[in-house]
């Protein structure tokens, strides 16, 4: 008995050694790249520790590139502003929809569990032209703004809430504390496992976002990164060794927020919770 | 004091413009941009932003247009221009062009190319036509002292031209190259009298158009021609330079290109051979455009105008990418004593431009999607480009 | 009479912060979600101009009759099919596998949870780029196969290869966010329940079969749907993949793709918004197709 559970242990670990493997490979691949020079790569060698260590690429991608730190600069702006209104607008619609008796209640949740079966792509085209007669269209109000709310945790942020003490907020009540000051004060420090998981994903929603962008920016100077880089193959087609460098560094800032957040993370998602 | 003067000097306040275009090679946009620094030392208070777009041109140009965020001045292809100067997106430019810039030097069928009900909505950068390239190693090797004058000769050469050198029945040199596109047989279509388009409808599945394509699909069926993919390429012309094509048709292009990558390759190159006793190929070209709802649309004309004068095309066009589009500066660049580009601008007077209308993209998808089929022996022909006519026809139909 | 007046107040207030905390959401959604459903179901029936002067004419069910004749709408549904039927299940399973793994007590694990993840948090963009380099001709796949003796292959120009490319790297990317989301349910199982089971002298196979599968149901139906809605909106990977164009020779043509080119390359807006309620409506009957699905196992 002792014997086949070591065994299995053993195959258990052999599994995940290799799908860990599988995860990194491509990584540590294209980080390779990135610290190789044009002619380590063409030479076709497969060795993951480059022969020549150089830092040139990643100087070359910002000044071949004028715009790279622009674009780094656009998906910061977006991305952060995107995030903070999300946590901020999608908390506050979840708890009114899980607390708060107000008329119609019913309805608006109804309609949020109706939008989360409706993809974004599908309203892509009339947002264009909303954004269109806004005049929004190259403009970081049109990329963020039509983003700044999400059905999907919104539902998430209600089941959060449903399952919240109601002691906390009945005694916040006998303190005199309105709505709003129960919420901003009391609640909203309390979810914090929540919030993790949502800036988690919507951060890297909106930072990894293609489709909107590749509509609403147009003009090289409001790319954003993954346009940018998109642009930036277009140019460089052969250069493996900058656009690798390019994508890493792209890839960096997320890998922080998920690094910094990821403690909150597995038990801040409650999807199906709801009891 | 100091207020003063500088408010005098501001009264000529700077206009930024953009141009954007493609690049098909950095020493071309190192050339563009050293043009622009000439113009904006001539003209100070005008500060050009040159803008190189490489990927999915015309989807951005589009997508800005809708916008209101398009450059001021743009490239922009004889094959586009139908639909942009049809939504009325483009300046028209006759009222800027002045006596001096001698707008008759120009290459007439190019400038057409840009004209709709007599007004002008681009002038014409550069061009080029299709000729014969044909590899001198490969034709001394075979014997073959000359280029195929006539189709049927360059069948014969074809057969000759494809060999297995190694004999493991996997053919190492095909006679000629073919490029299954719309792009690259429209000049086919016409050999025999056959047309695009008619009264704005497809008419390609004419029995005199299907008199041309047959010649290219029967010699691909014989094995004698092969598309780039068969023998691992991206392109004829990178075919034809690896040496697993003895001929190819290509325009200017390919020459920097070929002489560039393939610096070993001794090609020449031929006058497109007659099909049918007539002389026929096909005519590219790329125009400057102005944006209709340009800011600074005198200023923009300035740039089109430094860009196309005589001067502006002569310093720019002397790299041999594509055929400068005056014909003074053709003749004084020496393109037509050239060897090597000297056919290509013969082509210039018997070329059809690759343009028909704004309904030729949706032609151009359709006779792709079923004229590779055709090649490929998966049905016959003339059923193919019926299905092809019908199903562009309905689209045109459909979408009016 | 004065308790009642307060208890009236009391719920009015309750309504207006009810309403002043839902603002924002109805104001967003209402502009850039409900509105454009209007707006799609409406356009869908014109022809739209976009480029120039803006024009919207009526015509009809044009727009639908001509989708019938539409080859490559039949092509990237087809491609979306072969996709949802061969990703989301290999998905799903190896979702479910890697977070069962997680789930024992091994050392480690919130390190490989971590390190699993990592693809996720990558963008599509930077991922089908690093796959691209990799299925290149000269690419490490070629160079590792070749140590097997096959000869270089050009994987990423062949249409009969290029779509599994894009899939592979789906897969590998989509699985662990399903993982951490598999995960989170299965620490919400009682661990009384399992105790219970062990009294009952169940064995770890009967534990699995009998008490976690059916408690992640939810959760499966949830992954299944996200899984297949994610594919019907693929994207990202095939544009970049064939710089817009769904080649080679439509093999990663995929729908949204499709609604893509006609608006902006082909400038037939109208069409492209017929296309995207067709997208639409296949995507929820698929949802509520499930759904039923799912219910009527529930009852067994």
């Amino acid at each position: 008995m002792v014997r086949s559970t070591r065994l299995l242990t053993w195959v258990l670990y052999l599994g995940l050694a290799l799908y860990t493997l599988i995860t990194f490979i491509p990584f540590t691949w294209a980080l390779s790249a990135s610290f190789k020079s044009l002619a380590e790569i063409s030479s076709g060698a497969t060795n993951f520790i480059p022969q020549n260590f150089t830092l040139d690429n990643y100087n070359q991608i910002f000044t071949q590139e004028p715009l790279f730190g622009r674009w780094l600069l656009n998906s910061v702006v977006v991305a952060v502003i995107v995030t903070v209104f999300n946590l901020l607008f999608n908390s506050m619609a979840g708890y009114a929809l899980a607390r708060i008796n107000f008329p119609g209640r019913q309805w608006w949740f109804f309609l949020v569990l109706a939008v989360l079966v409706i993809p974004g792509q599908i309203t892509l085209l009339p947002k264009f032209l909303i954004l269109k007669s806004f005049g929004w269209l190259n403009s970081y109000q049109g990329l963020i703004v039509p983003t700044v709310v999400n059905a999907t945790f919104i539902f998430m942020m209600r089941q959060f809430f449903l399952n919240f003490p109601k002691e906390l907020e009945e005694a916040a009540k006998l303190d005199g504390l309105n709505r709003f000051e129960t919420f901003f004060q009391v609640v909203l420090p309390l979810a914090k496992p929540a919030l993790a998981a949502q800036t988690i994903f919507i951060f890297m929603g909106s930072w990894n976002e293609f489709l909107l962008p590749l509509v609403v920016m147009s003009n090289p100077e409001m790319f954003t990164l993954p346009l940018g880089l998109n642009a930036f193959r277009g140019q460089y087609v052969t250069f493996w060794n900058l656009i690798m460098a390019a994508s890493m560094v792209f890839t960096l800032p997320a890998l922080a927020i998920y690094a910094f957040f990821n403690r909150y993370f597995i038990q801040g998602v409650t999807f199906t919770g709801g009891k | 004091m100091t207020a003063a003067c500088r408010s005098s000097r501001q009264t000529e306040a700077t206009i930024d413009l953009t141009l954007s275009g493609w690049q098909s090679n950095p020493a071309e946009s190192r050339l563009l941009e050293k043009v622009i620094l000439q113009f904006e030392k001539k003209y100070p208070n005008i500060n050009v932003k040159h803008e190189v777009i490489n990927s999915q041109y015309m989807d951005v140009i589009r997508t800005r247009l809708i916008g209101d965020v398009a450059p001021d001045v743009f490239y922009l292809e004889a094959f586009e221009a139908p639909t942009l100067m049809k939504y009325g997106v483009l300046e028209p430019l006759n009222s800027y062009i002045t006596p001096e810039y001698n707008l008759k030097d120009f290459e007439p069928s190019l400038l057409n190319a840009f004209k709709q009900n007599n007004q002008i909505y681009g002038i014409p950068k550069d061009f080029s036509t299709l000729a014969l390239f044909y590899n001198q190693t490969a034709f001394n090797q075979a014997k073959i002292r000359r280029p195929p004058q006539t189709w049927d000769e360059l069948i014969q050469v074809s057969k000759k031209l494809t060999i297995d050198h190694n004999k493991d029945r996997k053919i190492d040199q095909f006679g000629i190259g073919i490029a299954p596109e719309l792009a690259r047989q429209s000049f086919m279509v016409k050999a025999f009298g056959g047309a695009l388009t008619q009264n704005n409808q497809a008419a390609f599945a004419t029995p005199e158009s299907l008199k041309g394509l047959q010649l290219v699909v029967n010699q691909y069926r014989e094995g004698t021609a092969a598309q780039p993919s068969d023998v691992g390429a991206n392109s004829n012309s990178e075919a034809f330079g690896q040496g697993r094509i003895a001929m190819a048709i290509e325009g200017a292009w390919a020459i920097p290109y070929l002489k560039e990558t393939f610096p070993n390759l001794k090609f020449a190159i031929a006058e497109m051979p007659t099909i049918n006793n007539r002389k026929g190929t096909m005519a590219y070209t790329v125009g400057y455009v102005m944006n209709r709802n340009s800011k600074h649309k005198q200023a923009a004309w300035k740039l089109i105008e430094y860009l196309t004068n005589e001067a502006g095309m002569k310093t720019w066009a002397d790299q041999g990418f594509a055929l400068p589009s005056r014909r003074s500066v053709l003749i004084d660049l020496g393109y037509d004593s050239n060897p090597l580009y000297a056919p290509l601008v013969a082509g210039s007077k018997y070329a059809t431009i690759w343009q028909a209308g704004e309904i030729l993209p949706t032609i151009l998808t359709n006779f792709d999607n079923q004229f590779i089929s055709a090649l490929l022996g998966q049905q016959s022909l003339s059923l193919a480009m019926k299905k092809a006519q019908d199903t562009a026809n309905r689209e045109i139909y459909l979408s009016n | 009479m004065l308790t009642q007046n307060f208890w009236s107040k009391q719920s009015t207030r309750e309504g207006l912060s009810g309403y002043a905390f839902m603002l924002p959401t109805i104001v967003v959604l209402g502009i850039f979600l409900i509105l454009p459903i209007i707006y799609t179901i409406i356009l869908a029936f014109h022809r739209v101009q976009v480029l120039g002067e803006v024009s919207y004419r009526f015509n009809g069910l044009k727009n639908f009759v001509r989708m019938a004749d539409d080859d490559r709408i039949w092509i990237a549904l087809q491609n979306t099919a072969e996709y949802v039927a061969i990703v989301v299940p290999i998905q799903t399973i190896l979702a479910l596998g890697l977070a069962l793994i997680l789930n024992t007590n091994i050392k480690g694990k919130s390190w490989f949870r971590v390190a699993f993840f990592l693809p996720t948090v990558t963008s599509s963009a930077v991922l089908t780029l690093i796959f691209m380099w990799i299925y290149n001709t000269n690419g490490l796949l070629n160079h590792f196969l070749s140590l097997f003796g096959f000869s270089a292959y050009n994987w990423l120009g062949d249409p009969d290869v290029a779509l599994k490319g894009i899939m592979i790297m789906n897969i590998w990317a989509t699985a662990p966010l399903f993982m951490v989301i598999y995960l989170a349910a299965l620490q919400d199982i009682p661990e009384s329940l399992y105790e219970a089971a062990a009294i009952d002298g169940a064995t770890p196979w009967e534990k699995f079969w009998c008490i976690t599968l059916p408690f992640l149901k939810p959760v499966t139906f949830f992954v299944i749907v996200m899984g297949i809605i994610g594919t019907f909106q693929l994207f990202d990977q095939s544009y970049i993949f064939s710089g817009g164009s769904g080649g080679p020779n439509n093999a990663t043509l995929t729908i949204v793709l499709l609604i893509y080119q006609y608006a902006f390359k082909n400038l037939q807006m109208g069409y492209a918004l017929a296309l995207t309620l067709v997208l639409a409506l296949i995507i929820m009957s698929v949802t509520l197709i499930q759904r039923i699905f799912f219910k009527e196992e529930s009852l067994d």
